[in-house]
């Protein structure tokens, strides 16, 4: 365990980023987990990812404490459902863009210089099906997490030729915190419309990564995309 | 691992094939080998996976019920199809011989839809199954001087979305790879075919890619194994891409 791999992970409290945290430690990783809150990794960190100087100093701190890093995984993130377009406010925007798109690029950023000293590696975001397809609502979210497919797939060729590996992970609805009980993509309604009639469930998104990070280095700006068949 | 299933690779006697059934078995599933040549290899390879050996022309309307039949009575239904097997002539578009346009489609594409159709009953009753379609990246953006090639496999891509659609609600996974340059035998006939030498030619496809390197067979047999494992089960309808970026800068 002393030597094993080592991935940061943000969003690792709960929902995809701990059940990543969970997968990769028991493949052997050593993990650091950033979040608002407490997470069950080697090395918690509680911060907000829009901060880039906090997120800076937690990448350097976990390269320091384990001698390495190899791979950094971009979870955190936030939802909010059945918003229109009409009555999204500039604040609610500008958060969501900061906190998806801008805690991606924070955490991009922070990890990158780790991974160039040693070659190899690979940055994964946690981007939605929604990005694919597209949403009736909620066009903030979505918004962002297509911007953060853009950003995957033009920093992939630009690191190409260095041996980092750059991709998205964009999974269905899944059976996360995120969605309220409530949320109209637990509905049986909606889920019967899906091909395998059920929420994705984090392990799904986590084995992903996983297969990803440690057998998927002819991947390069692609988006991985276990939906439940929510788009083909 | 996961759990063993009864695995049948096509066109199991090339590069490829070969490593993916050798990838499957050390992954702890049972395997059954297709190829319509290389008949010893084929049933060496069998015997080292400790599976069994079903040569046969998949393009043979009848070939593919008693293939399946064969694997069935040896080691169980087939659980996870791997549909490898191809065949591929190169010319410009206008001088493609009509036998070698339905050869190529009826290999790649009929080919597996009567395998397809010859496996899933079983996967029905199992209530599980997967299908991993070998697509190519040119499947995806087509190529010059290989029209009925990249139609054949842009074919098994609409084969496979569409088999996502129709069993998934039966629990049976129906997903693609769509890989590009891969280092195999095939690289020699390229070679052979662009009058250089074997490592020139490498280059050559190697400076064509942003990650600046061929895949391995051990690449797609690993993506192979991830489709057939349980750590894919959230995909369906699926076309994963590990070219190294090129199918998405090609000109």
């Amino acid at each position: 365990m002393t030597d094993g791999p080592v991935a940061v992970i943000t969003g690792a409290a709960s929902g995809i980023g701990a059940a990543c945290a969970r997968m990769l430690r028991a493949a052997g990783w050593r993990t650091a987990g950033l979040d608002l809150n407490e997470s069950d990794t080697d090395l918690p960190v509680r911060l907000d990812v829009t901060d880039a100087g906090l997120v800076r100093a937690a990448v350097d701190a976990a390269a320091d404490r384990f001698g390495q890093l190899d791979l950094m995984v971009t979870a955190a993130g936030y939802y909010e459902e059945g918003i229109d377009v009409a009555v999204i406010t500039r604040a609610q925007w500008d958060r969501m863009l900061a906190v998806i798109l801008g805690g991606t690029v924070n955490a991009f950023k922070a990890a990158l210089p780790h991974l160039l000293r040693r070659g190899s590696g690979g940055l994964i975001a946690i981007s939605s099906e929604l990005a694919l397809a597209g949403s009736a609502t909620d066009l903030h979210y979505v918004a962002a997490k297509g911007a953060v497919l853009g950003l995957v797939k033009s920093l992939a060729l630009e690191v190409a030729h260095t041996g980092i590996r750059v991709n998205a992970v964009a999974p269905g609805p899944t059976d996360t915190p995120l969605l309220a009980p409530d949320s109209l993509w637990r509905e049986p309604g909606y889920l019967a419309t899906l091909p395998l009639r059920r929420l994705v469930t984090p392990q799904e998104v986590a084995s992903t990564v996983c297969y990803l990070a440690t057998e998927g280095s002819m991947y390069c700006g692609e988006v991985l995309s276990p939906n439940a068949g929510a788009v083909i | 691992m996961g759990d063993s299933m009864v695995a049948l690779v096509t066109g199991a006697a090339g590069g490829v094939g070969g490593v993916a059934a050798r990838r499957l078995a050390a992954d702890g599933h049972r395997v059954a080998v297709n190829d319509i040549a290389g008949e010893e290899r084929l049933r060496e390879l069998a015997e080292q996976v400790g599976g069994v050996a079903v040569p046969g022309d998949i393009a043979d309307p009848d070939a593919a019920t008693a293939m399946v039949a064969k694997v069935a009575e040896a080691l169980g239904p087939v659980q996870v199809l791997v549909a490898n097997a191809a065949a591929m002539a190169m010319s410009p578009f206008l001088d493609a011989d009509p036998a070698q346009w339905w050869r190529q489609v009826e290999v790649n594409l009929s080919g597996h839809f009567r395998l397809i159709q010859a496996v899933v009953p079983g996967m029905r009753v199992l209530g599980h199954g997967r299908i991993i379609v070998i697509a190519s990246g040119w499947g995806v953006i087509g190529h010059q001087n290989a029209t009925a090639y990249a139609a054949s496999k842009s074919g098994l891509i609409a084969l496979t979305k569409g088999l996502g659609r129709e069993l998934g609600p039966d629990g049976i996974l129906a997903n693609a790879l769509a890989p590009a340059f891969i280092d195999t035998e095939q690289l020699l006939v390229d070679a052979k075919d662009a009058g250089i030498s074997l490592e020139e030619m490498r280059q050559r496809y190697r400076d064509l890619v942003p990650v600046r390197r061929l895949a391995t067979t051990d690449d797609i047999a690993a993506a192979i194994s991830f489709l057939a494992g349980p750590g894919s089960t959230g995909f369906v309808g699926q076309v994963l891409q590990p070219t190294g970026g090129v199918t998405r800068t090609r000109a």
